[in-house]
């Protein structure tokens, strides 16, 4: 840290100067920007610390947090244009134009506020989408556990309560009502039961186990896009649609052999009915309700199976529905996606209000340092722009 | 070049430096620039297989693109010595605060415990798909131990 300049320097005539050679107002602009820029550097590096620091490829691909790369560059071609148009109000004061000053002063307003437009749409996107920072509304799982399924599980189940009462009313349910309904009963016991079921199965092994969580989070929330672009479903699709297909076929064989096991105790119970043997007959009861049990629960899965191979996209798309998505290191993605773009936007917007205070007045020389000024802070937030953009929509 | 030409030019500044054509011949940059980095978005970028060629790529056009506004809108070319004063330090605190994050941020996952990791973000595969998917989870598992040894 030392400068070893003590002896040799002493022959230079060196001027002092008061202050910085430049106005007060842009000294303290210039100020602030240093801080900013390491305010934003907390931010951006914590990103990029957090980004590559997850869990090995577990970071959402920009398609599955249904982020549109064309609407970002478009927003940073506004911004681009923005930072030009402020220059050239600044140059157009210099050059004492004062109206010519006013336009781009007014199109600089106009392309922030273009950019802050395009930036709610896109934050009211992620929002119809689930995603938010955090819990009370995000409908985000790091992954496909039990807790998922139960997640998933209570918000039908309140639906399915809430018409199953209105259909015991006097009223009855309409035909829109009774097909929710029904729907409803599906997802519940054919996908989601299915899959806990499974998932507790101990005759299955680890990975069967965690597979069936998984698929129930593919059948809610679509397809993973594991790649960076669309459009390379059809490869991906071939093998779930044969799993389906191969799950039906052995499923209706189980189907046959529980109705045919069925029929046999049906049998035996009414010979035992008729014998008078209440041991024995409590015994085939028992069995024959085991049976019915896991009759329902194939049949509920052929249900179950039919509705999800019938799916264009996924239960949430297709039927309209906000059930808990699974999106690996989703949570971690929106908080940082929120509070970059959000600071930012932030920032957009206190450049815009600070325009506010020149725009309807008369832009004459006097003007030069206040927009010159305001000018510095728009371009930073430009900058920040600059790397928010790629790091964001592109990584 | 064409940036010293216009500069030459000085096409009636008072201040010596400005210039609405460098301006210009700068804000066409930037969109080239911006239309750089987009193009490793496209089909046509040759490096889909080797993302950190990408990564790598964009942040040198965005350190350019910063650089061209910095020194051009935001005057920073013509201005005296105490520019690097203001920016060279928070400059530094920037790439120091990453390397800083590095250690017990950005390796965390190094030193989770197996409790840890089943509460944690599991990665996308197309395992589910697959009849082995078994042994490949317990692959991964087997990686994230070995880390932490």
């Amino acid at each position: 840290m030392e400068h070893d300049d003590s002896g040799h320097h002493g022959h230079l005539q060196l001027e002092y100067q008061p202050s910085l050679p430049m106005s007060n107002g842009k000294t303290i602009v210039w100020l602030f920007l240093s801080t900013e820029i390491m305010f934003f550097a907390g931010l951006i590096g914590t990103y990029i610390v957090l980004r590559f620091g997850a869990p090995p490829g577990t970071w959402p691909t920009p398609a599955q947090v249904h982020l549109s790369e064309p609407i970002g560059a478009f927003n940073t071609f506004v911004l681009i244009c923005s930072s030009v148009t402020i220059v050239l109000c600044l140059e157009s004061i210099r050059a004492h134009k004062p109206s010519v000053a006013k336009i781009w002063l007014w199109l600089t307003f106009l392309l922030g506020a273009v950019f802050l437009g395009i930036k709610m749409y896109e934050y009211q996107q992620k929002f119809a989408h689930g995603i938010y920072p955090a819990k009370p509304h995000s409908l985000i799982y790091e992954r496909a556990n039990l807790d998922y399924a139960a997640a998933v599980r209570l918000p039908l189940k309140a639906k399915w309560d809430k018409l199953s009462k209105l259909s015991a009313e006097d009223a009855g349910l309409n035909d829109v009502q009774r097909a929710d309904l029904q729907l409803y009963n599906k997802l519940l016991n054919g996908v989601v039961g299915w899959a806990e079921y499974q998932a507790a199965d101990p005759t299955l092994s680890t990975g069967d186990r965690q597979i069936a969580l998984m698929r129930l989070a593919e059948y809610v929330s679509g397809p993973r896009h594991a790649g960076k672009h669309h459009g390379h479903n059809d490869e991906h699709d071939k093998p779930f649609e044969e799993q389906l297909h191969n799950e039906k076929v052995q499923l209706s064989k189980v189907e046959t052999d529980l109705e045919q096991q069925q029929q046999q105790l049906l049998e035996e119970r009414k010979l035992l009915e008729n014998a008078e043997d209440p041991l024995r007959l409590a015994v085939v009861v028992d069995q024959l309700n085991l049976v019915g049990a896991d009759l329902k629960r194939v049949v509920d899965r052929l249900d179950g199976i039919d509705l999800v191979s019938e799916l264009d996209h996924s239960v949430n798309h297709d039927f309209g529905l906000h059930l808990p998505m699974v999106l690996p290191s989703g949570n971690m993605w929106a908080s940082t996606y929120f509070l970059m773009t959000g600071f930012h936007a932030i920032h957009v917007l206190v450049g815009l209000i600070v325009f506010l205070i020149a725009m309807p007045r008369h832009l004459g020389p006097k003007w030069a340092g206040f927009v010159e000024n305001t000018g510095l802070y728009w371009h930073f937030v430009d900058l920040v722009w600059i790397f928010l953009f790629p790091l964001l929509y592109l990584f | 070049m064409t940036l010293e030409d216009h500069q030459h030019g000085s096409h009636g500044s008072d201040h010596g430096h400005g210039g609405i054509g460098k301006y210009i011949v700068v804000f066409v940059m930037l969109c080239i620039l911006t239309s750089a980095s987009f193009f490793t978005y496209s089909s046509y970028w040759p490096f889909q297989d080797t993302p950190s060629v990408g990564w790598a790529f964009m942040m040198a056009v965005s350190c350019t693109k910063a650089l061209l506004v910095m020194l051009f809108f935001m005057h920073l070319l013509w201005e005296a010595n105490w520019k690097y004063v203001l920016t060279f330090p928070a400059a530094m605190m920037s790439v120091f605060l990453v390397l800083m994050l590095v250690p017990d941020v950005g390796k965390r996952t190094r030193h989770y415990s197996e409790q840890r990791w089943s509460q944690s973000a599991e990665p996308v595969s197309d395992a589910a798909h697959d009849d082995d998917d078994e042994s490949q989870h317990d692959d991964s598992h087997d990686n994230h131990s070995d880390k932490e040894q």
